[in-house]
């Protein structure tokens, strides 16, 4: 084994790194909130929804979540140009993944609004709330509590996920990590530091979101 | 484009075919199946270490930690490829396939060790103490006290999380594993439509993940019913 690590020809390409890593912040970001919004829908749909409809959420759920997200990029990547509808690497990608955390997003939602316990709705009226009154001090703040945790954690897991644009062409840190491994052959050193800004972006978003969760719900959870 | 992509059917399913899509099902429930079982069992290790006492035990202590937090924040691509590139400098001469699935128990490896340590912790303080007032070593602990509480904890999270890596292995077609995505780039680039192609492909995937899902759902639902 005559291998020695250079770090130093890596470290100039760190800059550039580190600008792939917002944009695979931005493609996450943007995705988590689209599939919340999704979810929400989804969630809503599941529970009041009529049968028809309920039929399909619950179709489109199970398929999202037991298909690979790659595959699934895949096929809007390569399949819907065939019906026309041409999409960049980048809109592929974040179609993909919005479509694919609605589905898991709507599945932990329906969770958390089935966690809200009769009881506490009892209470409620008992001491005379209004539904508005009900919904705003009983039931958000509960259903936001439950749903704070599983919620980052689903886009730490979404963060790690955005390195499949990679595969797609879209320069963002993984991307930009092959981008460098072709320009200088130190794969070990550059999929390393690669590795390393990814645990610093999901250690600094985890804190974030911990900091986040405390002061808005009192959340309580810790990092590591 | 639909008659288009209908007369194209016949074409697309022949016996040949089949047996390349069923072989690399194969490969990829085969994939998913050793990273599961050798994963968990390493992440029992480390979560059994994480539990160990002592100044002399820190170190060990320190990388189970390590070890979990860095597995766990890093993407399965660039895993993959550290681990791929690793082998190769060190000229160990593994192919593809046992590449992916060491980088496959890697990952495993750090998720059950979370997923094993919330298991511990879901065991009331009051049992790991009368334990420890009856003298107990770790080992009796865990064998005669936590491990028949702890794992209706385990199961269901392990077995769902096994479920995800099944589409996680998707990506060791990024190094050349005949599995199920390489064979849908190939035959993609064989000729037959992508719609076809990765229509099927997503299809296996869903025959194979989706029973399994419904298993861990049914399983989760009895565990949690036979806690009271």
């Amino acid at each position: 084994m005559n291998y020695t690590l250079h770090f130093g020809q890596v470290l100039q390409y760190v800059p550039y790194l580190v600008q792939g890593a917002w944009i695979s912040f931005q493609i996450a970001f943007l995705a988590f909130l689209g599939g919340m919004v999704i979810g929400l829908m989804g969630a809503t749909a599941k529970m009041f929804g009529g049968l028809w409809l309920r039929g399909l959420v619950n179709a489109y759920t199970a398929f999202f979540m037991n298909t690979p997200q790659l595959v699934q990029i895949y096929f809007f990547f390569f399949a819907l140009p065939q019906a026309g509808i041409l999409l960049g690497p980048y809109e592929a990608v974040l179609i993909g993944m919005t479509l694919n955390a609605g589905a898991y997003s709507a599945e932990i939602q329906r969770a958390g609004f089935l966690s809200v316990h009769k009881a506490e709705l009892e209470a409620a009226e008992t001491i005379g709330f209004s539904l508005l009154q009900t919904v705003w001090h009983v039931i958000l703040p509960h259903i936001c509590r439950v749903l704070f945790p599983p919620l980052s954690n689903h886009y730490i897991i979404m963060t790690l996920g955005t390195s499949m644009a990679a595969i797609f062409g879209v320069e963002e840190l993984t991307g930009r990590a092959f981008n460098v491994n072709a320009r200088t052959f130190r794969s070990i050193e550059i999929f390393t530091v690669t590795a390393g800004i990814y645990v610093l972006v999901t250690i600094v978003a985890s804190f974030l979101l911990l900091l986040l969760g405390r002061w808005l719900f009192r959340v309580k959870g810790k990092i590591f | 484009m639909l008659t288009a992509f209908f007369e194209e059917i016949p074409a697309f399913f022949t016996y040949y075919n089949g047996l390349f899509l069923l072989q690399a099902a194969m490969r990829t429930i085969g994939l998913s199946a050793i990273g599961c079982v050798v994963g968990f069992l390493l992440g029992f290790f480390w979560a059994i270490v994480r539990l160990l006492s002592g100044k002399a035990t820190l170190p060990a202590r320190l990388a189970s930690i390590l070890y979990v937090e860095f597995f766990r924040r890093v993407p399965f691509l660039v895993t993959l490829m550290i681990v791929f590139f690793a082998c190769q400098v060190l000229k160990l001469g593994f192919s593809v396939f046992t590449v992916a699935t060491i980088s496959v128990c890697l990952i495993a490896a750090s998720y059950t060790a979370e997923i094993v340590r919330a298991g511990f912790e879901s065991v009331p303080l009051k049992q790991w103490e009368a334990a420890e007032v009856m003298n107990f070593t770790l080992a009796q602990k865990l064998r005669l006290i936590i491990i028949p509480q702890a794992w209706k904890v385990i199961l269901p999270p392990a077995f769902s999380f096994f479920i995800a890596f099944i589409k996680d292995t998707a990506l060791a077609s990024q190094i050349g594993v005949i599995e199920l995505t390489y064979v849908g780039k190939v035959l993609n680039n064989k000729g037959y439509s992508a719609s076809l192609v990765f229509g099927t492909i997503l299809i296996l995937y869903f025959i194979i993940s989706y029973p399994l899902a419904r298993f861990g759902a049914r399983m989760e639902k009895r565990l949690a019913l036979s806690k009271h």
